[in-house]
């Protein structure tokens, strides 16, 4: 039995998802609160890396794939540079070229939310990445040669 | 004030850290609080006396709110912080690798 004990376990496998929503919820209102796409991608990155270090890594890989990570985190800096092109719509670069909508309301800065949107994938599948690549690598002291 | 003087600590601590000790992985944590000490200078500067977040609200004017530019700033050298303290790692886990040491001192062959 790889990872932690049986509580560690049971109580991530409660925690972990409540963590991911949390993640998606600050970064889905990073216009009208506290928060945004960098805050909402590392703490559903911390989510990912709480079931990596409670499970081990061997039953982490079957769940969550690093092949995955790497293409939602090229997807997110693809969509973010979309949007920005996109902006030429209305005129330049990153123009805000959506509809402003009314102040306070969820569907209201125009384009932000989506950009808030891909830096959250960009930012959660990259620390995950990270975390990943660290942990899988192999330290293998070579000999000395004199 | 002396949230300016607590910054100032902070860094003489990393500068201390990165200096005197001679593990790697105590100058990378001494890099990281320096980093910190950065930071909260950087948004200490940027506070106002009785000022609130920066977000606009419908309705609520005449509010006096805290710079949002070093917060903005602060954000983008924490992801920068972050990606540099993972390259140094990641350098420090390859010297390991070929000299089976963390100590500086024994880490001196250029070649082999």
């Amino acid at each position: 039995m790889s990872g932690m004990s049986l509580v560690v376990k049971v109580v991530t496998r409660i925690t972990a998802a409540i963590i991911f929503l949390f993640g998606c919820y600050v970064s889905l209102t990073g216009q009208l609160a506290l928060g945004g796409g960098f805050a909402g991608g590392i703490i559903i990155a911390v989510g990912y890396i709480l079931y990596v270090l409670a499970y081990g890594k061997s039953e982490a890989e079957i769940k969550t794939s690093k092949e995955g990570a790497v293409v939602m985190m090229c997807l997110g800096m693809i969509l973010f540079l979309m949007l920005a092109l996109l902006g030429f719509i209305g005129g330049s670069f990153f123009n805000n070229f959506l509809p402003k909508g009314q102040a306070g309301e969820i569907w209201s800065a125009g384009s932000i939310p989506l950009c808030n949107l891909a830096i959250m994938l960009e930012v959660g599948a990259g620390l995950y990445l990270v975390f990943l690549n660290l942990i899988t690598f192999n330290v293998t002291v070579r000999e000395e040669e004199e | 004030m002396i949230i300016y003087l607590t910054c100032l600590l902070l860094f003489l601590i990393g500068i201390y850290c990165v200096a005197v000790k001679k593990n790697l992985i105590k100058m990378i944590v001494g890099i990281v609080i320096m980093e910190y000490a950065v930071n909260l200078f950087l948004v200490s500067i940027g506070y106002r006396w009785g000022g609130v977040d920066p977000i606009l609200e419908p309705n609520i004017y005449n509010l006096t709110y805290v710079s949002p530019l070093p917060q903005a700033l602060v954000v983008c050298t924490i992801i920068i912080g972050l990606a540099t303290t993972i390259l140094a790692v990641a350098m420090a886990m390859r010297i390991y690798e070929k000299y089976g040491t963390f100590d500086i001192t024994k880490i001196r062959k250029l070649k082999g």
